[in-house]
Formats: structure tokens, C-alpha cells, sequence
């Protein structure tokens, strides 16, 4: 019997199913139509005609199942599995922004929805390539589309849809209740460490890098199918282009998101997933070369077309990696299975295999010359450069693809221990080379050269290298490891060589600027990401564990975390660092840590900060940290809290059954006169004075009474408070009135006279003190970090300059 | 020969050499036993064993953390990573460590553990904390 589930909200998640059946179906007939269209000659360009229909339709069919999915989200709707498993009701309009792409789902939806936009550019703009072009993105669209469908065929369910209900993803008692939703007030949430910023702009940009790697891709296709050999390296260009300027940024940018707001300490760690996206923008980046060489010379056609294929094939390689679950042990970002490592498979095998059959076909026909270039010439050096780029991917691939290996052997093979050594042996010298020919390939001409022309700039460029990588070697710290001179020089040697360019750019040929500043901005990144990684020092240095035995030379390992508690200064690096205290705004906690450069001489604070390293006690992860960085020009100070305590909310409430001293500690009684100075444990009492004629509110004094107030100064913690407390006899009984300062913890009895001794009796009750708050914190300095943001920055300008120069050559002269 | 037959030995050289190096850099996955017999870093797989103590007493040292774990064979051994206990250790499904024995200790420079997602109930996160090397 079917339950009537109250409260559910069917419609939008209907309408969503039904705009992805309609995306997966508009998709593939335009595919088809574009298919046709291209093969057959149609006067009347009908099969165009039913091609642009289908796309529109795509394209609106795309946007509307992200409208269904955001009006999901927006509303709280918890009965879908969606908004139940990515958010929650506390998280803010922007975050549920970041929560739509955290599933797998959503992030499949990004990728269709920038190749919707590519599309319809492409139909705007591809002009005669529009048919054979457009039919390889529609079947990369097809099956992106298909990832969503979330239908069972012939028992097996075909992708993943986002309108799932929770009560049809997850089983359980409650889901046998018609009301069961009253239960769910809540979702799960966004994870803490998506909630930050970069998380809202990281993924939308390095998806649009991902989907725009299709159309150099879809280029070289269409031109090797319609035989138009020399002509898509050309139209391919700006793309290309396009496509390494906003994969860069996009990677950049979830580095500098790792930096900022995860706490491993750095920006880049090898990790399989960055290995994955960084691998087809080498490659990219080698066949926008060799395109260039092609362009010029006619020569590297071969290897220009098989490097812009293989970078679209190495872009759904990595999504495998990440969606497939194959990672599992070796990476920290890790999607499991959701029942898609088949279905990505062949996504990868129907492109791979489409593209290897079109190559075989053409081989012959393709115009690969068969001359050697010259050695002084651009075109062979551009080649090089684009060789070794893609052994550097080699190298990485290799390493990255362990446990697929291990999944298609079945062997059992482990990830170096030690990765990022491992891939630094390598990729520190392949760096090496493509700078120093990314340098002096600037001074060669097409075709061929004047080499002593040439050797001149040479020699000029190495003597300024020279001087430059000295000082910068000096003050930087760098002349550790020969390897890091090496190259830091060949970062400078490309920067001058490229600056040289520029300067003739600037005087007049200023279109030729792209290339250089470019390449500019990739030798700063370069030199930034060497110096950054190889002098970052953590300054968090705890000594109290070294142990130095007179005679030995086994002194322990310095240890990286520091114990600060509150209110206790300690010295580190140059500064010293005081745990102030913590504040809670919404599900952080910020540890306010206080900086103090003291100049040792003169006692003068020359600089001070505070950092506010956070971590949110989270019900569901624990304690999740992120740093606080103090910014330089040079260098950063980067602190993150490695360890609190968890913050307990059980408050002891003052109830019944439990006396009111219970709180203090065991009482301290004195016998004092006025004038005297006592200690207790955290200040001192000074009592000032007898006061005779004291009143009590509302207990009528009669002349036999007596009434005597002590007079008490404290002064504890640097702060000086008063009290009074009282003392009577009334009627012959013995009261005393306490007083009690909250704010020092303290409680006051003047508790008897001795008359005979001329004294008083004082009780002082103190409350127990709180046990010290503290943090283990780590600190780490690093240095010329800002050369790896601000040459990331000038690469992208460069970048930008190059596709509007490609651009305008693709326009026919007037 | 062509420069291009050159050029092309030189660059499979390269890539062999790539290739090599991956496999020689390499680890293994191993058990306790195995840890016991070789000098060298190796990776074991295991389970945190929770009959045991953790140990991490940051006002004594924030800097060491102990705990014990039984490998895939069951056998139960100290692991001893220099550096404070990774957040929500105690949830961890499954623990893979990366390091060595000495003295009948597991020196573990790496942890990579595996816990229930709290976000997602068919998704497993993995978190990987590294001690100073």
C-alpha cells in the first residue's frame, strides 16, 4: 500500500527530473541533427535547423533543473535527499550557493551548464564550423546529462539524479511514518570547510576550465573530419587560449582557498585531485605551442593535434579519478562511488576511441612534413618546450594513476611514502628546462635566425640572470640546495629574456606583449611556489621537548606545536605570543592570539598584531581548524590552532540540595584588626576601617543591637574592589551578612568580634579557579608567497592579452 | 642519425626513466609483521583498536599522540606520531599509516584515516595529517 507522506513538496523535483530527461533528450538529437547536418549537404539546412532548436531547448532545459535544484535548497525542502545531505537551515544565502556543488550531482550540473553557455557562443560565433564542432559537444553534453538521469534501464541505474527523495535514498523506520517529515527539521549541512568564500567562486571557475577544454578538443575533431587540416589550429587558438587562462585560475584559486582556509600548511601538496586538474593544463598549455610552431612553420601538426586531444581526455581521466571512488586510500579529497565507474569509463572510451579512429583514418592525409626544423629557429624550440611539458605530465600521471594501475593488475602497490619529494626530484628540473627555453626561444625567429644576433641577447640576458639570481638567492635563503639556484636562475633568466620582449612591445609591436607577460607571470609563480616551499619554516618551534645530553649528539627532533595558555606570553620566532582569549560568533570559535615584536633593547613593542586563527566545534567533525594569516609584502605568518579543548556547554546551574559555599574552596579565617594587610592566593585584603554604626536593610537596629560593617579593600588582578561585610547581634544571636565580589570569585564573611583580643574574624571563600584555557598552535612563515599569487595574476593578464591578438588575427582583413 | 631519432630516444629515455622512478619510489602495503622485518617506510592498512587508550595529553606534550592499532592480520601494535592528535581520530573507520618501527614501536609520519561521513551517508571522507619530517 502506498503511504500519503504529509508535507512534501513533489512539484519542483517533478519538474527538475523532467528538464534532465528533457536536457539528455534535447542533447543527443542535437547531436545527431549537427551530425547530419555536417555529413549531408542540405540546401535548405533543415537538419541545422532542428540542431539549433534542440541546443536552445538544451540550454533551457539545463537552466531550469538548476532553478528546481536552487528553489530546493533555498526553501529547505529536507524531504529531498539533495538539500538533506548538502545543507542546513543556519547556512546563509551565499553558502547555499557553495552547498549546491558540494555533491557530485551539482558539480556535474556546473560542468553542463558552462558547456550550455560555450554552446551557444559557439552558435553565435563558429560560423562554418559550427555543425561538426557543435556535434562533439553535444555528445560530451549527452552524456554529462545522462550522469543526472538517475533511471533504472534493464535493472541497472543509469547516473545520479539530484531530485532523489530522502526517503527513497535512505532507508529507515521513519520512513514508514506518513508524517515522517515533522521529524526532519533540519539537514546535515554544508561541511565546515566549504564554508569559506573561495568555495563559492573556486568551483564555478575551474568547471568553466574543465567544460571550455572541449572546444579546442571539438576543433581538432571537426577539422580532422572534415579535412579541414589547417584551418582549426587557428580557430582552435583563442580557445585554447581561453581554456589555460581560466583552468589556471581556477586551480590557483582552490590552492589559495587551501591555503587560506584548510590547515595543512601550504598550497599545494600533490595531491591526486590537484595532480588531476593540473595535468590537462600542462598539456593544453603544450599544444597552444605547438599550434603556434604549426601556424608559423607548418611544422608539429602531428603533435599539436594529438596534445589538444589527449588534454580533453586527460579532463574526463580526472573526473574519473575523482568521482570514481578509485582513490580511495591516497587521496584527502575522495567522492566514493555512486555507482558511476562504469558509466565515466565509457564516457572516456567513447571520446578516446572516437578520437584514435579519426587519427588513424586521417594519417595519411595530415600535413606532417617531414623535414627536421632548424635548430635556430622558433618552431623547434616551441616543440621541445611542448615535449618536455608533457614528459612533466607523464611523470605525474604516472604517479597519480597508482591505484588505478592496482585496480586494473590487482596489484597492491603503494604511493611513495614521501610524495611530495618524490614529485619535486622530477618536476623541479623539468621547471628548470621550460623556463630556460621559454626565455631564449623569445629571441628566436621563425624559420630561422641570426645567431649572432641571437647570442648577443643570450649573452646580455645570462650575465643579468646572473647578478639577479645572486641577490635574490641572498636574500631570499635559497642557497641551500643547488637545485633551487638552478632554478631560481632559470626563472630569472625568463623573466629578463621576456621583459627584453616586452620592451619592444611597449615601443610599438605591443601585440607581441601577451606572450611575454605570460610568461612572465609563469616564471614569478614558479619562483614563489620554489621559494615559499623550500624556506617555509615553522616558527611554532617547541624546545621544551629537546633534550641535550652532554656527549651525545642525538638531540630530539624540534616539535612543530606550541602549548599557549591564556594570559601567558611566550616567544617564538621573533615575536611574542600571548593567548588572549576566545570569542564565539555563530559555529567558530577564534582564538585571539596576540603578536608582539619587542625590540630586546630598548623594551619597545615595534609592532603588534593579533591573529584570530578559528575552529568550529562541530557536532558532526569535532574540532575543525582553520588559520589566520598575517600578510607581508615578503613573507606570511601563518597560525592555525592544532588543539583546544572542546568547549562544554553544561553550565552548573545552582539547584536545591547543594548549600551555597559548596561553590568556593575550603575557607581561609583570619583574625584581623583594622589596618592590616592579608594574602590570599591571587591578592590582598587591606582592611581600612571599622564602621560602628552600619544599617541593615530592612532589620530595624535597636539600641541593643550591634551592628558592625568591615571595611575591605581587594585588590587582585591589578583591580581594586570594595566590600563590606556585617556583622550583628541582635536579641542576643550572632548573624553575619557575607558579601561576595563575582568578578574576583570571592566571598566575605566577617564572621566574629573577640572583644577580648581586640580582633575580628574574617572568612575569605574563594571560588576554585577555572582551569586555564589554552590552544596548541603551529605557526609557520612563509616566504615570497606573493610572488605565487601576484605571477599567477600577470600570467592570467598575459593570457588575456594573447586571446584578444588571436582573436583579431582570425578575423578576415578588411 | 636524424636529430629527430635523437631527440626521440632522448625523450622515451625520459619517460622510461619517469616510470622507473614511480616504481621505485614506490611503497608497499604491509602488516606489523612485515614492519618488523624491514628498515624502510612501508604503508599498513588497520583499525584503530579501541579497547586501548588514546594518548595525547597536550599539556604535557603537544606534540606526541599514541594510540594502538590492529593491522588487517589482527595484530595489535603502538603507534607513535609526532604531532597532535588529528581531529576526530576516534571516529575513524579505517587508519592508513605511513612509517616505520622502532623498538617495537610504529614511528608513523603520516596518518590518512577514513571516517563515516557525517555529510553524506554513502560518501567516506579521508583525512591525512603529517608529522615534521
Amino acid at each position: 500500500m502506498d503511504i500519503q507522506f504529509a508535507g512534501e513538496h513533489l512539484l519542483p523535483g517533478q519538474l527538475g527530473q523532467f528538464f534532465i530527461v528533457l536536457s539528455f533528450g534535447t542533447a543527443l538529437l542535437a547531436t545527431i541533427s549537427y551530425y547530419f547536418a555536417t555529413v549531408k549537404d542540405t540546401l535548405d539546412g533543415s537538419w541545422k535547423r532542428i540542431a539549433r532548436i534542440a541546443s536552445g531547448l538544451n540550454t533551457v532545459s539545463v537552466a531550469g533543473i538548476g532553478s528546481c535544484l536552487f528553489y530546493i535548497i533555498y526553501n529547505h525542502y529536507f524531504e529531498y535527499n539533495y538539500a538533506y545531505a548538502h545543507s542546513s537551515k543556519a547556512l546563509p544565502v551565499y553558502y547555499i550557493i557553495s552547498s549546491f556543488w558540494e555533491g557530485q550531482e551539482g558539480s556535474f550540473w556546473l560542468w553542463m551548464f558552462w558547456q550550455a553557455v560555450l554552446s551557444n557562443i559557439l552558435i553565435w560565433k563558429a560560423k562554418s564550423w559550427e555543425n561538426s564542432v557543435m556535434t562533439t559537444v553535444m555528445l560530451s553534453q549527452t552524456f554529462l546529462a545522462s550522469m543526472l538521469l538517475g533511471v533504472e534501464i534493464l535493472g541497472a541505474r543509469i547516473g545520479s539524479s539530484p531530485f532523489i527523495l530522502l526517503r527513497e535514498a535512505s532507508e529507515g523506520p521513519i520512513f514508514s511514518r506518513a508524517d515522517y517529515l515533522t521529524l526532519i527539521t533540519d539537514g546535515n549541512g554544508l561541511n565546515p570547510l566549504l564554508q569559506n568564500y573561495w568555495m563559492v567562486i573556486h568551483p564555478p571557475t575551474l568547471f568553466l576550465g574543465f567544460a571550455s577544454m572541449i572546444v579546442p578538443f571539438a576543433y581538432a575533431i571537426a577539422g580532422l573530419w572534415e579535412k579541414r587540416y589547417k584551418e582549426w589550429p587557428l580557430s582552435a587558438l583563442p580557445w585554447a587560449l581561453f581554456a589555460v587562462m581560466i583552468l589556471g585560475t581556477g586551480i590557483i584559486m582552490g590552492s589559495f582557498w587551501a591555503y587560506e582556509a584548510l590547515n595543512f600548511g601550504g598550497f599545494w601538496a600533490w595531491d591526486p585531485v590537484e595532480n588531476a586538474s593540473i595535468i590537462p593544463w600542462l598539456t593544453l598549455i603544450a599544444a597552444v605551442h605547438v599550434i603556434l610552431a604549426y601556424k608559423s612553420s607548418g611544422h608539429s601538426y602531428f603533435t599539436a593535434t594529438f596534445l589538444t586531444i589527449i588534454s580533453f581526455i586527460l579532463v574526463l581521466y580526472a573526473s574519473f579519478l575523482t568521482r570514481s571512488g578509485i582513490l580511495g586510500e591516497t587521496s584527502v579529497h575522495s567522492f566514493t562511488d555512486l555507482g558511476m565507474f562504469g558509466h565515466l569509463l565509457l564516457y572516456i572510451g567513447v571520446f578516446l576511441i572516437l578520437s584514435i579512429v579519426l587519427m588513424v583514418i586521417r594519417w595519411k592525409e595530415m600535413p606532417i612534413t617531414e623535414k627536421d626544423e632548424e635548430t635556430y629557429s622558433r618552431e623547434f624550440w616551441l616543440f621541445i618546450g611542448a615535449l618536455v611539458l608533457g614528459l612533466s605530465c607523464m611523470q605525474v600521471l604516472a604517479t597519480t594513476s597508482i591505484p588505478v594501475f592496482n585496480a586494473a593488475f590487482g596489484t597492491k602497490i603503494a604511493p611513495p611514502p614521501n610524495e611530495i619529494q618524490h614529485y619535486n626530484k622530477w618536476q623541479v628540473p623539468f621547471a628548470v628546462v621550460v623556463s630556460i627555453i621559454s626565455g631564449f626561444t623569445q629571441f628566436l625567429k621563425y624559420k630561422n635566425t641570426d645567431t649572432k644576433k641571437f647570442w648577443k641577447k643570450i649573452r646580455i640576458s645570462v650575465l643579468v640572470a646572473i647578478l639577479a639570481t645572486a641577490a635574490f638567492v641572498y636574500i631570499a635563503k635559497v642557497y641551500t640546495n643547488l637545485m633551487y639556484i638552478v632554478l631560481t636562475f632559470a626563472g630569472i633568466f625568463s623573466i629578463i629574456s621576456n621583459l627584453d620582449i616586452l620592451f619592444d612591445a611597449l615601443k610599438g609591436k605591443w601585440k607581441l606583449a601577451g606572450s611575454s607577460v605570460a610568461h612572465i607571470g609563469f616564471a614569478f609563480l614558479l619562483i614563489g611556489a620554489l621559494v615559499s616551499a623550500a624556506t617555509n619554516e615553522v616558527v611554532s618551534v617547541n624546545t621544551s621537548g629537546l633534550i641535550a645530553v652532554a656527549g651525545f649528539d642525538k638531540v630530539e627532533k624540534p616539535r612543530e606545536n606550541l602549548m599557549l595558555y591564556q594570559g601567558e606570553p611566550m616567544a617564538m620566532d621573533k615575536y611574542t605570543i600571548t593567548y588572549v582569549g576566545d570569542s564565539i560568533d555563530g559555529v567558530n570559535v577564534y582564538y585571539k592570539v596576540n603578536y608582539k615584536d619587542i625590540d630586546k633593547k630598548t623594551g619597545k613593542i615595534k609592532e603588534e598584531f593579533n591573529l584570530y586563527p578559528n575552529a568550529q566545534q562541530n557536532p558532526k567533525m569535532g574540532l575543525v581548524a582553520s588559520p589566520d594569516t598575517r600578510h607581508y609584502l615578503t613573507y606570511d605568518i601563518y597560525t592555525h590552532a592544532t588543539a583546544a579543548p572542546q568547549i562544554k556547554e553544561d553550565k552548573h546551574e545552582a539547584h536545591e540540595g547543594h548549600s551555597e559555599d559548596e561553590e568556593y574552596d575550603t575557607p581561609l579565617t583570619k583574625e584581623v584588626s583594622p589596618g592590616d594587610t592579608i594574602k590570599y592566593t591571587s591578592g590582598v585584603i587591606v582592611i581600612k576601617a571599622v564602621n560602628r554604626n552600619a544599617t541593615i536593610e530592612k532589620i530595624p537596629i535597636s539600641p541593643n543591637d550591634i551592628a558592625v560593617g568591615m571595611d575591605l579593600e581587594i585588590i587582585t588582578g591589578g583591580k581594586t574592589y570594595t566590600a563590606q561585610p556585617l556583622y550583628l547581634i541582635k536579641n542576643g544571636n550572632k548573624f553575619d551578612f557575607a558579601k561576595t565580589i563575582d568578578e574576583a570569585g570571592l566571598k566575605l564573611r566577617f564572621s566574629n568580634i573577640y572583644p577580648d583580643r581586640n580582633k575580628l574574624e574574617l572568612m575569605v571563600y574563594q571560588k576554585p579557579a577555572a582551569p586555564k584555557k589554552w590552544i596548541v598552535l603551529k605557526a609557520i612563515k612563509f616566504p615570497y608567497i606573493n610572488l605565487f599569487w601576484g605571477g599567477t595574476i600577470i600570467m592570467v593578464i598575459g593570457l588575456l592579452l594573447s586571446i584578444f591578438r588571436r582573436q583579431k588575427e582570425l578575423r578576415p582583413a578588411r | 642519425m636524424k636529430r629527430s631519432s635523437i631527440i626521440g630516444i632522448i625523450i622515451i629515455a625520459i619517460a622510461i626513466g619517469t616510470i622507473i622512478s614511480t616504481y621505485a619510489d614506490s611503497s608497499t602495503y604491509g602488516t606489523f609483521s612485515d614492519a618488523q622485518e624491514t628498515s624502510s617506510e612501508l604503508h599498513v592498512v588497520g583499525k584503530l583498536d579501541k579497547g586501548q587508550q588514546l594518548i595525547y595529553n597536550p599539556k604535557k606534550d603537544a606534540n606526541y599522540f599514541a594510540f594502538y592499532m590492529k593491522d588487517n592480520n589482527g595484530k595489535a601494535c603502538k603507534v607513535v606520531f609526532n604531532g597532535t592528535k588529528p581531529q576526530d581520530f576516534e571516529r575513524s573507520e579505517q587508519i592508513v599509516l605511513t612509517g616505520k618501527m622502532v623498538d617495537g614501536e610504529f614511528q608513523a609520519s603520516k596518518i590518512l584515516m577514513k571516517c563515516p561521513s557525517k555529510y553524506n551517508k554513502d560518501q567516506v571522507e579521508v583525512q591525512e595529517v603529517k608529522s615534521a619530517s
